[in-house]
């Protein structure tokens, strides 16, 4: 036995043999290993050793002896023997000394894998990253034990993967990717942490303020920060910036954070009136005025909603013990100021508590935080509290930034810089999406059409020529219009979504409608239970039963009933630079109403299964007749279709009888019972190349006519800008819906059904 | 005479919130069509038995649904050993012997069904049995009361405009927080504190109206959450068994609406 240890440790040292200094703790190193590996390893181990040294040098074989122990212990001997086999592999895809990176953070790994199947499972992930990323694998290891922390091995692939598709054999990207300085790999990296992402409880945390407050304010989400980085939700002149998700705090999950959260910026909303000037306050005086302020909101809030407290009161974790700090202490009052139960020794805190109860009837004036939060301000200032304003986040987590509660003065930006840096922060974060907000209210404003028309580069394709007629002549004139296909534009979906929440009445009831509308063919039901008429057969069946001195069947009733919904619907939609007007009384333009009454019928009809498309158009001359296939039959309401939708501007003329043939096309291909065109428009055809008004007004009635020959039903929203409405001259006065407000869609939509049903 | 099953035998609890008693007692005196508006469970129904009641007349409740024919309200042919025969349908028998015929919800019936109060509701007060040949003429003590809920169900099944017309119309809505609280207190026999809190709990509901809910809690369900907390079920559970889990299978509103009546208790 001794001898063949001693062989054993004789080739351990052979394999160091350029390293004297290592020989010195060979006793120990070896002990270790006879500690962690089982006995039958050794001489495999030992041989890796070698093998190591031999092909990859003897820094490695060095790092692979230290950690082999920890790697062991970790992951199983067996994981050690893993490790050395993939070794010199390593290093011959990318370098000696990405390897040695991985001999170092094999032990990291192992600990928080905890298993050999999982650490086997790791390493093959790291090779495959290592063929698809030389360069970017050693800047990965490195990161191993952040990265693990947030993944296990299977979401570790998976991000890795993504990573490397991401990065698109960009190296540069790559590198930045797997060095987490890149935003999406932060958030991929969240996603994958088991934290909540906040859209996918946004629906529920909506429905719960309006439950409270009557009220849902715009809530966006912050773009992803720095992964270590405690993120505090904002709010600023009335919109709620969440961080995209949250992973939880104290022990609370991150749907509970972000409940409590809303709670308490609901709370500011409904109690703290304007905002505080700073004037020549110090920046520990603003944080504590702050703090005042939120436990004034939240006790108001408890007074309305007694179970809030239950709420928020799992956040307070600031404990009566520890270092006296200037935060420390701040947590401590903010706890001491909404937990009854919670008792302080600290005078400080102490005096605080008995200020803010003892103004307990002004609660009601938010002119007390700012009293209260100013003495004890100059308080914490005498007690020498260190108060450091770029370090501090405000606890509890659920807590907003406070940024809202104060109007810096905006000349004096660098004043509110010094106060919090973390207000540059915010800011310069929620730039991109402040810009964002204003195109979204600049809306389709003419301005931004005439920017964005000689944007314009790309080319339509034309896909069919049809006849127009001339009421001159009573006669067609034969391939006159040209129409083309182009890609619509994409816009942004959540202006889409955001009708609904403009209008969830409307959207609601119009569903409600559209799904009780039964478009079919009626069927006669014999043999009936119920009816409002005898079935003759059968009651002459039972009326025999009855002479016969059998029982008759009580089934002897007849009905007529719709039972099926066998309905096309297509959706077009005039996009012709006088949808920039605004609607009379509205306020808002013609392009935003279609827009409106399009997404609630859709988002109707989608619910249903109808199939249904949506299609907008304006023309240039009669040889170019823009259409647009915002969504198809075929195809989904999905957030491609409302980005079309959103992306539709005003431009060009209306050619309606083309478009109207174009789409009439579309239509007559469906087998459906009813087919019904609906235009969505404001009521003038025109197009720069016709002088005579008439003209075209004749001709769209014309494709009306032709097109009710072939079983479509055509309806027209007109959206009245004010101007002369021809619609009723094309479709037939009962046809045609006027709409000044989008909220009377519900009450003018049952026509159509009728006629539809009837 | 053949009416007494329709007769209320109690006085039903009504609490009243305006003038609604003596407006319904003018129109009875000129036997005026009236028609009830206001959401489900708010308490139209407890107030025609009332007025029933209080006008000592017999009541005969017709619960509409979207299956239901004209038949079933005028009668039909029925079949027996000899043949066909007539059976009056509920609202022959209150027009034949004079009770206030109430239309529960008739938007729920189809159009064509409803036509058939049109000669009932004018100057006529005549009830043509078409089927049967016959024209029968109004006692003087019927009347006609219909509820309608208005935005209710859809808009499609709306009433026509040559049907409105001939009604006077009360509107209900959910009572005041302190009166709805009175209401839940005594139909419930809980205390009155209680009895604010659910009605607060109400409020959030009602809230979600258009946001996910179709309807917010109504005073009906607020008193049977009350009545079951009175059997001793603890508030949180009795709030779920009679004012989420009815109202809506949709996770998100269900989590929503849990939160909202933790924060409010």
């Amino acid at each position: 036995m001794a001898t063949s240890l001693s062989k054993q440790q004789q080739s351990l040292v052979a394999s160091l043999a350029d390293q004297p200094e290592i020989s010195g703790t060979l006793e120990l190193v070896w002990r270790q290993a006879q500690a962690s590996l089982p006995s039958s390893l050794l001489d495999d181990w030992v041989g890796a050793c070698r093998n190591i040294g031999v092909r990859v040098g003897s820094n490695a074989a060095i790092a692979f002896i230290r950690n082999s122990p920890s790697v062991a212990a970790a992951a199983g001997p067996h994981s050690v023997m893993a490790l050395a086999e993939l070794t010199p592999e390593f290093a011959a895809l990318a370098g000696d000394h990405t390897a040695l990176a991985l001999l170092v953070a094999a032990p990291i790994a192992a600990r928080r894998l905890g298993s050999a199947q999982n650490f086997a499972e790791w390493l093959r992930v790291i090779k495959r990253i290592a063929e698809a990323a030389p360069e970017s694998v050693s800047l990965l290891l490195e990161k191993s034990g952040r990265v693990l922390d947030s993944l296990d091995v299977r979401s570790f692939e998976t991000w890795a993967l993504g990573g490397i598709r991401a990065a698109e054999n960009d190296p540069e990207q790559r590198l930045k990717f797997f060095a987490l300085l890149d935003t999406r790999s932060l958030h991929a990296l969240e996603q994958g942490t088991g934290s909540v992402a906040f859209t996918d409880v946004e629906r529920e945390l909506k429905a719960f303020v309006a439950a409270l407050w009557r009220t849902i304010p715009p809530i966006r989400v912050l773009p992803p920060a720095g992964f270590d980085t405690p993120r505090r939700t904002c709010f600023v002149n009335g919109v709620v910036r969440v961080p995209q998700s949250s992973r939880g705090v104290d022990g609370v999950g991150g749907k509970d954070l972000f409940r409590a959260t809303l709670a308490h910026v609901l709370a500011h909303f409904q109690f703290t009136p304007g905002k505080f000037a700073v004037g020549s306050l110090k920046p520990v005086q603003i944080a504590l005025v702050s703090l005042i302020e939120d436990a004034r909101v939240e006790q108001l809030a408890i007074g309305h909603f007694p179970g809030l407290r239950r709420f928020w009161l799992p956040f307070r974790l600031a404990e009566a013990s520890g270092v006296v700090t200037a935060p420390a202490l701040m947590a401590r009052l903010s706890r001491a100021l909404i937990d009854p139960d919670y008792f302080d020794p600290h005078g400080w805190v102490n005096k605080g508590r008995d200020l803010f109860f003892a103004e307990r009837v002004r609660w009601s004036d938010p002119a007390i935080s700012r009293t209260i939060g100013g003495l004890l301000g100059n308080d914490l200032g005498q007690m020498r509290a260190q108060f450091n304003p770029r370090t501090y986040v405000v606890e509890p987590a659920y807590r907003d930034d406070n940024q809202g509660l104060w109007d810096f003065p905006a000349a004096g930006a660098a004043a509110g810089e010094a106060v919090y840096d973390s207000v540059r922060f915010e800011q310069s974060e929620s730039e991109p999406a402040d810009r964002e907000r204003e195109t979204e209210t600049q809306g389709d404003g003419s301005a931004n059409v005439a920017q964005l028309v000689p944007e314009e580069a790309e080319v339509g394709i034309p896909v069919a020529r049809y006849p127009e007629w001339d009421y001159m002549i009573s006669r067609d004139r034969n391939e006159w219009t040209t129409v083309s296909e182009y890609n619509p534009a994409d816009g942004n979906a959540q202006k889409i979504d955001a009708i609904f929440e403009r209008y969830p009445e409307t959207a609601y009831r119009i569903k409600a409608l559209v799904q009780a509308a039964k478009v079919s063919r009626p069927t006669r039901l014999r043999r009936q239970r119920e009816g409002d008429r005898l079935d003759l057969e059968a009651t002459i069946g039972a009326a025999i039963d009855l002479r016969a001195g059998l029982t008759p069947s009580s089934n002897i009733y007849a009905r007529l009933e719709r039972r099926w919904r066998d309905l096309s619907v297509l959706v077009l939609i005039d996009a012709s630079q006088s949808t920039n007007d605004i609607v009379k009384g509205a306020g808002r333009t013609v392009l935003e109403l279609e827009r409106d009454a399009t997404s609630l019928l859709a988002h109707a009809m989608d619910g249903m299964g109808d199939p249904f498309a949506i299609h907008a158009f304006c023309s240039d001359t009669r040889e170019d007749v823009h259409y647009y296939r915002l969504k198809d039959f075929d195809t989904r309401w999905d957030t491609l279709a409302k980005r079309r939708l959103a992306g539709v501007v005003g431009k060009y003329s209306t050619r309606m009888g083309a478009a109207l043939r174009h789409a009439g096309r579309d239509l007559a291909a469906c087998h459906s019972y009813r087919k019904l065109l609906l235009l969505v428009s404001d009521g003038e055809p025109s197009d720069v190349d016709i002088a005579d008004r008439r003209y075209l007004v004749e001709d769209a009635r014309r494709a009306v006519l032709s097109l009710r020959h072939q079983a479509i039903d055509l309806f027209c929203v007109g959206l009245d800008a004010g101007g002369d409405s021809y619609l009723t001259r094309i479709f037939g006065r009962s046809n045609v819906i006027q709409l000044d407000r989008i909220e009377r869609l519900p009450e003018k939509l049952p026509l159509l059904y009728f006629r539809l049903a009837g | 005479m053949e009416l007494d099953d329709f007769r209320i035998g109690e006085q039903p609890y009504y609490r009243a919130i305006g003038e609604e008693v003596s407006f319904y007692k003018a129109a009875y005196a000129e036997r005026m069509p009236i028609m009830l508006k206001g959401p489900t469970g708010c308490g139209k129904t407890r107030f025609i038995e009332y007025m029933a009641f209080t006008l000592d007349r017999p009541l005969i409740t017709v619960a509409c649904h979207e299956d239901m024919t004209a038949s079933d309200l005028v009668g039909r042919y029925l079949l027996d050993a000899q043949g066909t025969v007539w059976h009056d349908g509920p609202l022959t028998i209150a027009v034949r012997h004079g009770a206030i015929c109430y239309l529960d919800e008739i938007v729920e019936a189809r159009q064509d069904t409803t036509v058939v109060i049109h000669p009932l509701t004018d100057d006529r007060r005549v009830l043509p049995l078409e089927k049967r040949g016959e024209l029968v003429r109004a006692h003087p003590d019927f009347q006609l009361v219909i509820s309608y809920n208005p935005g209710y169900q859809s808009v499609l099944k709306d009433l026509k405009e040559s049907t409105k017309q001939r009604f006077g119309a009360m509107d209900f809505a959910y009572p005041p927080a302190a009166i709805e609280a009175e209401i839940v207190a005594h139909e419930a026999r809980i205390e009155r504190a209680m009895a604010d809190k659910l009605v607060a709990i109400g409020e959030r509901s009602r809230n979600l109206k258009g946001h996910g809910l179709d309807e917010g809690a109504s005073t009906r369900m607020l008193i049977q959450a009350g009545r079951l907390i009175a059997h001793g079920v603890v508030v949180e559970a009795a709030c779920q068994i009679a004012l989420v889990l009815p109202i809506t299978d949709d996770a998100d509103i269900r989590g929503a609406l849990t939160a909202a009546i933790a924060a409010s208790i």
